[in-house]
Order: C-alpha cells, then sequence, then structure tokens
C-alpha cells in the first residue's frame, strides 16, 4: 500500500474573470522511505501540489489518502494530530520561522503540541535532535536571526523529523542554500531517509539536485504530468518538450554524480 | 544601546520624557507632598498665585488649595489616560487579529461592529456611555476605550492579513498547532508594532477626553481632575482666571509631553526594524 496517493487532484483560482487551472488532475503515488521529485519550470504547479497534500489550501476535486486514510476528511483536531506523520520544510529558512523565535522555542513547538516529550524531558529532546542534524546542542537559546542559512535549514529538517513523521514535503528545501551547504543538506537528508525510512516528497527545480536524490521524478507543465519515471531515466534522456527545454537550462548537468 | 543613544540624541524626545517622568512624579508623591483630601478647604477664598507660600498657587472659590488639586489631579488624567488607552490597544489588537486571521464571517461581523462604533463620534459615545451607566473612574475608562479601539483594530487587522499569508505561519500549522495559538502567538506579536506605534496619539487623546467630559461634570465626583478644575474656574473667569489657566496648562504640557515621549520612543523603533 502506498504511504501517500494523490489521485486526480484539481485546483483552479479565479483571475479577471476566467478560472486558471493551477493543478490540473495530477495523480502520482509515494512509497514508503521513496523520493519522489515534482520537477518544472516556474508557475507549472508544484509548490501548489505541496500546499494542498499538506492542506495548508484546500483542492477543487480529487483525492489524498495518507497512510490509508483519507486525508481530505479529516478536519480540525484529528486533522492537527495526523500532522504530526506529514511535515514539511520551507524554501527560505528565514520566512520559515517566526522572527522573535529562538532555535529551542522552534523545536520545542512540536515535541509540546504532539506531546512526545514532557516538559521536564524536552530540553533534552532539543539537544538531541540538534545533534541529529548535525548542529551543536549549544544552539538552543539563539535567536533564528542570528544562525547562519545553512544552520537555519538544519534546524527546519530537526522540527520536521521531531514528530517522526513518515513523509516529509520539501518545497525548493535546498534552492536558496549555495552550492557547498546545498550538498551537505543533500547528505544529511540522504542519511536521515537511510535510518528513519522516511519519505520525501521533494520540489525543485533543479533537475542536477533532481538526480541526485529522488527516485522517481514527475515533471510538471502548466498544472498538468508531462512525464513521469526513474529519476536518471527520465532527466538523461527526457521525452517530453518541457523536460528537454529544463535540461537544456540547467547550465552545468553533472551526469557522472553517483 | 544604540538605539537609547538615538533617543537621546533626539531633544523633543528627550524633553517629552523629561517632562512625563516630572507628571509621574507629580501623581506619585500627591499623596506624599499632600496627604489628605484635596478637596478640603485650606484656607480663604480665591487667594491668587504666589501670595501665601504655605499655598503657592494659590486658592479656588472654595478655599482649596490648588497645587494639591493639581498633583492629585495629575493622578486621575495619567491613570485614566493610560488605563483606557490600554483597554483600547488590548481590545483593538484582540478584535483586529481574531478578524483578520479568521476571515469569512467572523471577519465581516467583527469589523461591521467597528464600524458602527466608528461611525459615532468617540466622544458622544463616551457622553452617552457614562451617562448611563453613572460617573466613576472605571467607567469613564470604560466610555473612553468604546471610542477608540477601533483604530487599532483596523491597523491589527490590516496587519494580520499580510502576516497570515507567511511561511512561518503556514509552519505553524503544519506542525499542528491549534489556530488560537497561532493568532496570539505566532501572529499578534510581529503583528503589534504598527499598532503600538499608535498609543501615544492615543494616550494623547484619552488624556482629552476624559479631561472633556470631566469640564461637563461626568468625571469621577470623588476624585479632583484637571477638566472639572477648569471647569470650576470657569465661572470665576474674570477676576481670577489663574483657577482655568494653571490646569490648562498641565493639561496642554501633558498631552505634549506624551506625543512627544511615545513618537520618540517610535521613531527610534521604526528606524532599527527599517534596518532589520
Amino acid at each position: 500500500m502506498s504511504l501517500l496517493t494523490v489521485s486526480k487532484l484539481t485546483k483552479r483560482y479565479g483571475r479577471g474573470g476566467k478560472t486558471l487551472a493551477a493543478v490540473d488532475d495530477v495523480s502520482f503515488h509515494v512509497e514508503p522511505g521513496e523520493t519522489l521529485a515534482l520537477a518544472g519550470p516556474s508557475g507549472s504547479g508544484k509548490s501548489t501540489i505541496a500546499r494542498l497534500v499538506l492542506r495548508l489550501i484546500e483542492p477543487d476535486g480529487g483525492g489524498i489518502e495518507f497512510e490509508g486514510d483519507d486525508f481530505l476528511a479529516l478536519r480540525g483536531a484529528p486533522l492537527r494530530v495526523r500532522r504530526a506523520r506529514l511535515q514539511m520544510v520551507f524554501q527560505d529558512p528565514l520566512a520559515a520561522f517566526n522572527p522573535r523565535a529562538t532555535v529551542a522555542r522552534v523545536l520545542d513547538d512540536p515535541l509540546r503540541i504532539h506531546g512526545v516529550a514532557s516538559r521536564s524531558e524536552r530540553p533534552r529532546r532539543i539537544a538531541a535532535l540538534l545533534e541529529r542534524v548535525g548542529l551543536a546542542a549549544g544552539l538552543a537559546p539563539r535567536a533564528i536571526h542570528e544562525i547562519s542559512g545553512g544552520q537555519r535549514q538544519r534546524v527546519a529538517i530537526a522540527r520536521a523529523i521531531a514528530t517522526k513523521p513518515s513523509l516529509i514535503v520539501l518545497d525548493e528545501a535546498v534552492s536558496a542554500l549555495d552550492v557547498s551547504v546545498r550538498g551537505q543538506i543533500l547528505d544529511l537528508l540522504l542519511d536521515l531517509q537511510h535510518q528513519e525510512r522516511i519519505a520525501y516528497l521533494f520540489i525543485s527545480h533543479d533537475l542536477g539536485v533532481v538526480r541526485a536524490i529522488a527516485h522517481r521524478v514527475i515533471l510538471l507543465d502548466g498544472g498538468r504530468i508531462a512525464e513521469s519515471g526513474d529519476a536518471r531515466t527520465v532527466i538523461d534522456a527526457p521525452q517530453s518538450a518541457v523536460g528537454k527545454a529544463l535540461v537544456a537550462a540547467a547550465p552545468r548537468l553533472d551526469r557522472s554524480r553517483p | 544601546m544604540s538605539r537609547l543613544r538615538r533617543f537621546l540624541r533626539t531633544p523633543e524626545a528627550v524633553a517629552g520624557t523629561l517632562l512625563l517622568a516630572v507628571l509621574f512624579a507629580m501623581a506619585l508623591s500627591a499623596s506624599l507632598l499632600f496627604p489628605g483630601d484635596p478637596q478640603a478647604i485650606a484656607g480663604p477664598a480665591l487667594l491668587p498665585p504666589f501670595q501665601d507660600w504655605s499655598l503657592p498657587l494659590g486658592t479656588d472659590r472654595l478655599g482649596r488649595d490648588v497645587l494639591a488639586e493639581l498633583f492629585h489631579g495629575a493622578r486621575t488624567s495619567l491613570a485614566v489616560g493610560l488605563a483606557a488607552a490600554a483597554a483600547a490597544l488590548v481590545v483593538g489588537a484582540i478584535v483586529g487579529t481574531l478578524a483578520g486571521f479568521a476571515g469569512g464571517l467572523v471577519d465581516e461581523v467583527l469589523m461591521r461592529i467597528a464600524d458602527a462604533f466608528q461611525t459615532v463620534p468617540g466622544f458622544l459615545l463616551a457622553l452617552a456611555f457614562v451617562s448611563v451607566v453613572g460617573p466613576s473612574l472605571g467607567v469613564v475608562v470604560v466610555a473612553i476605550a468604546l471610542g477608540t479601539w477601533t483604530g487599532p483594530a483596523r491597523i491589527a487587522r490590516a496587519e494580520v492579513l499580510s502576516i497570515r499569508e507567511r511561511d512561518y505561519v503556514a509552519g505553524a500549522r503544519v506542525i499542528g498547532m491549534h489556530p488560537m495559538e497561532i493568532a496570539f502567538r505566532e501572529v499578534l506579536p510581529n503583528a503589534l508594532p504598527p499598532v503600538l506605534a499608535m498609543s501615544s496619539v492615543i494616550v494623547a487623546a484619552a488624556i482629552l477626553t476624559e479631561a472633556a467630559l470631566s469640564f461637563l461634570g461626568l468625571g469621577d465626583p470623588n476624585r479632583v481632575t484637571w477638566g472639572g478644575m477648569i471647569a470650576e474656574g470657569r465661572t470665576v473667569l474674570r477676576t481670577a482666571p489663574f483657577l482655568s489657566i494653571v490646569p490648562g496648562i498641565a493639561l496642554v504640557l501633558t498631552v505634549l509631553s506624551v506625543y512627544l515621549a511615545g513618537e520618540g520612543i517610535v521613531e527610534t523603533t521604526a528606524v532599527r526594524r527599517g534596518l532589520s
């Protein structure tokens, strides 16, 4: 059974009298412990899909099944409880946190909300989470705006794994990072997937990164699926027009990468 | 520290703060320097200022010590002004946050209520409220807050509307935070700076409204108020103008100092926000 099954998902936006389908009849599934990449140019609907899957916006049609349950049928408290299993990492690690927050508070929230650890136990859990993502436990009292972008994205990952999710949506999670930090974060994500069998829905416009991390890829164009399949097969020999354009647009796609 | 230095470099802010400090000192020391009832008769009636140094500012129509009244009046003015402004800001921020964050029907209902309050002039509203409920300090505070909360509510709502689309609010939803906690712990504190920027104007307006209510005899009758003193002096305006002038000057200085100090604080924090 698939971890996440998305079927015929549709989201329309009205703009100046006519409606525009941001996501048009999109179906896919994610298996446990697998990385599925959603790639495509700007406006192809990939971030809208991420937000639909996370129930941050509501679809106009279609279904989302998560861990065997109809995810769209959940609301209120049961939805909030289930959110522990489905987490997200945002593109801009500065915008993703309350500007007034400290590292400790950011990590304390999910532990408290989902009752993962008691109040007295939480500082230890926060230290363990920071170490798990390769940060010093001493970072906890620092304000979010005081740490570097790479450290912030590690904190975002620590927050995402705090409640032991089975799926993490990574919305352009490494796009805002510089190249050396990007490699480290990708290594961390691969390591976490290996250890905890977390599945990723990896959203990116960068096919080089997609090829390095994803098992399968779906190429989107104008809200529709243009092409899908094994990540390396698709990226090495794209069949669709949008796939060819994306590969051609990547300046120096490293084909020798493992 | 640099914020304090920037504040100190603004002369009008420093002047406002010093003046405000003096007024606070007056209010706090009122019952130490002038123990007993300030409304008790202290000497001959209508004694002009600077004649008898035990009564430096003279006495009013009933022989009450004007200086003692002035000190005790500072207490009422500042207490009512600050309490009413605080109430208006708290209610306004909460209503604005709820309206902006919840959206839809809640937003419509709350904002139409705000409209209803805004269409009635604030002073008339306060006047009507005090006339119906009866004058006491708490009622005056509520009456003034009734006419003032809509401004902060509108600003808070506008700010919340922009904040609620930010990633960190989506992030709070993703980790399963309750909407009320998101509204009041994640959104409200970040929506506050522009709301607080209004506070100096609101406090100043509240002090004036209190004085106007007292002038019309709708202040707390058991307390000395500057507005009441001006009204008292009005009857003998030709023979003893100082009775109206002295509390009038006190009122002007208070409103001015609140405004200058408040603007100074806003200015220095605004620069800090602009940089970050």
